[in-house]
């Protein structure tokens, strides 16, 4: 039951976020581009109304999935391996990187989204793969070595971020990098869809399949290993699937807070801290949240709100409430 | 065959020496305890036998295989490992943290089954603690907390479980029920096991419950003398490796004899 609910609820909230937005749509439109684009006989609807439903809001919805899902399901995949509940998806640097990926992408090239988002994930990848090395002590990789590594890392793609932005074009480029860097999915195409999808697939699947492994993982290190994990190996395969989704999800998206930490926190509160159940949890809560705020965020007013904003301003008195309500559940 | 065989075992953190040509054999349904002073190399040895430490030279066998050529999931099948103290990252249930033990039999990417959670809840049973299996395990005690480290120990289903100084952080009543559910493991299953400690009354205590034990003196890297309780835990082997007087005490009353240690005073 809590299966099919935790599976459907994404799925419904993608449905009904295309009848909301802006452009004033009613139901039946909305239906009759469903209908068209189902194959059914009926009338066609106008160019303009398969553009915003079709092109713009069902994209959007997507990707909100896909990304929120990712981010949370790193989340939970990193406090669990790093026995750390206050880390989150951007602690091996990846946020950092792609950040710095980004804003260099934006001063060489301009705006186009294509230098943007391998800019962005290779430097996210960079990021982590520096940390890692940092990290490593002979054969070992101990979980305290790997978050400093990840702050070093962090600190100083955020001073070069700094740089940039004090180098960048004031007019064109700074907007641009303030805007990235905020968080936004105002871009989202099927095309972009298509790319990024692949290392959020690839990095969410790996992770809900190995999910028990993490349980093991968030042991100390020598009684995961007595226990019979190679930990070197299994730390670093969770790292690397952790890692493409967090790139894949900056890439496209911008740094987008708060939903790689808090969004853990509520699944453990609705379903404890099992990660067999815990992390399909977090994908479906993560998923579910972000498609939520992305709908407040294109709405609201005018002009689009960032989504960094918004993120922990919706999320944050549902928090406390879960927070209060129970009591923090065995914390 | 023994269950446990090390020869000439040594180890090194780049030049320091930490272990020096270890020799040991352990055979099935005995306990064997490492006994001897802070830092003289019981958990560096431990961690050896784990597989956890390769060993710089010598070998060490584990029912005739070499260590070296095993894998991490297949030593797991031999040895369960239960530490001095375990660090409570989260709080999960009592169940989820036994069920951990099970995951030597599992591949990469499965969950537990069905017949894992049987074993598990055996295993909990066996210690007494089956009761508290739905519980978060942050909020048991020192001494719950040990004995569902057992638990997890069990569900391993190994012939041998190796135990790290684990009644260190344990009140008086609950090193004895740790104490007794080992002795009971051993009576009914003929598990062997491997146990490092600081008591050498632990050792007179597994003889006085007539289970077959063995001690280890060890000192600056090396075994100092190894044999039965009575032979190796004397008065003047604690002179020499420990500078203290002691008195070895035996009393014979209805259910047998009783033989124990006190120290007395310590000597510059």
């Amino acid at each position: 039951m809590t299966a099919v609910g935790l599976v459907a609820a994404p799925f419904l909230l993608m449905f009904v976020s295309l009848f909301i937005g802006r452009y004033p749509l009613s139901m039946g439109e909305v239906l009759s581009v469903l209908g068209t684009k189902a194959g059914l006989p009926g009338p066609s609807p106008l160019t303009i109304h398969m553009n915003v439903v079709w092109d713009i809001r069902l994209p959007r919805a997507i990707l909100g999935a896909l990304v929120g899902g990712s981010l949370a399901v790193s989340g939970a995949a990193f406090q669990g391996l790093f026995r750390n509940p206050l880390v989150s998806s951007g602690v091996l640097g990846v946020s950092a990187g792609a950040g710095f990926g980004a804003s260099l992408a934006i001063i060489l090239f301009g705006s186009d989204t294509f230098y943007v988002y391998v800019f962005a994930f290779c430097f996210g990848i960079l990021a982590v793969v520096l940390s890692y090395v940092i990290g490593t002590n002979y054969t070992s990789t101990p979980t305290i070595m790997l978050v400093l590594g990840g702050v070093v890392v962090s600190s100083i793609f955020s001073s070069l971020v700094s740089l940039l932005k004090y180098i960048a074009d004031p007019y064109e480029q700074l907007p641009s990098i303030v805007f990235w860097l905020m968080g936004s999915m105002a871009s989202a195409r099927f095309k972009d869809i298509a790319i990024s999808a692949i290392p959020m697939g690839v990095g969410m699947a790996g992770l809900v399949a190995m999910r028990w492994r993490l349980n093991i993982l968030s042991m100390d290190d020598r009684e995961a290993q007595a226990l019979g994990v190679n930990v070197i190996f299994v730390k670093g395969l969770a790292i690397l699937f952790a890692t493409l989704a967090t790139a894949g999800a900056v890439c496209v998206s911008g740094v987008i807070g708060w939903v790689g930490l808090v969004v853990p926190h509520m699944g453990r509160m609705l379903v404890g801290n099992d990660n067999t159940v815990l992390v399909p949890t977090s994908l479906s809560i993560g998923a579910g949240y972000l498609i939520i705020v992305d709908n407040v965020a294109r709405t609201l007013t005018g002009s689009e709100i960032p989504l960094g904003i918004l993120t922990s301003i919706i999320g944050a008195p549902f928090f406390v409430y879960l927070l209060k309500k129970t009591k923090g559940r065995g914390w | 065959m023994s269950i446990i065989e090390a020869r000439k075992a040594s180890f090194s953190y780049g030049e320091l020496k930490v272990l020096e040509n270890i020799d040991l054999k352990v055979e099935e349904g005995e306990i064997f305890c490492l006994f001897g002073p802070n830092g003289c190399g019981k958990t560096t040895f431990i961690q050896c036998l784990l597989g956890i430490l390769k060993t710089s030279s010598g070998t060490i066998r584990l029912r005739g295989r070499d260590i070296r050529g095993m894998k991490t999931a297949e030593i797991a099948r031999e040895l369960a490992y239960i530490p001095q103290v375990h660090e409570k990252p989260f709080p999960y249930k009592v169940m989820d943290v036994v069920l951990m033990g099970r995951v030597s039999y599992t591949g990469l990417f499965s969950l537990p089954k069905k017949e894992d959670r049987k074993t598990a809840e055996e295993a909990l049973k066996r210690v007494g603690m089956l009761a508290f299996k739905d519980k978060p395990y942050t909020q048991l005690s020192g001494g719950e907390t040990q004995l569902v480290m057992v638990a997890r120990a069990l569900a391993q289903q190994t012939p041998v479980l190796v135990m790290d100084e684990p009644t260190a952080h344990l009140d008086f009543r609950n090193e004895l029920v740790f104490l007794e559910t080992i002795v009971r493991l051993v009576k009914d299953t003929k598990i062997t096991v491997v146990m490092a400690t600081h008591f050498p009354n632990h050792a007179f205590y597994f003889e006085n419950s007539n289970i077959a034990s063995r001690v280890a003196l060890m000192n600056e890297r090396m075994f100092y003398a190894q044999g039965s309780p009575d032979d190796v835990l004397t008065e003047r082997n604690m002179y020499d490796i420990f500078r203290i007087k002691s008195k070895l005490i035996s009393h014979k009353w209805e259910e047998g004899s009783l033989k124990q240690i006190l120290p007395i005073k310590t000597y510059v």
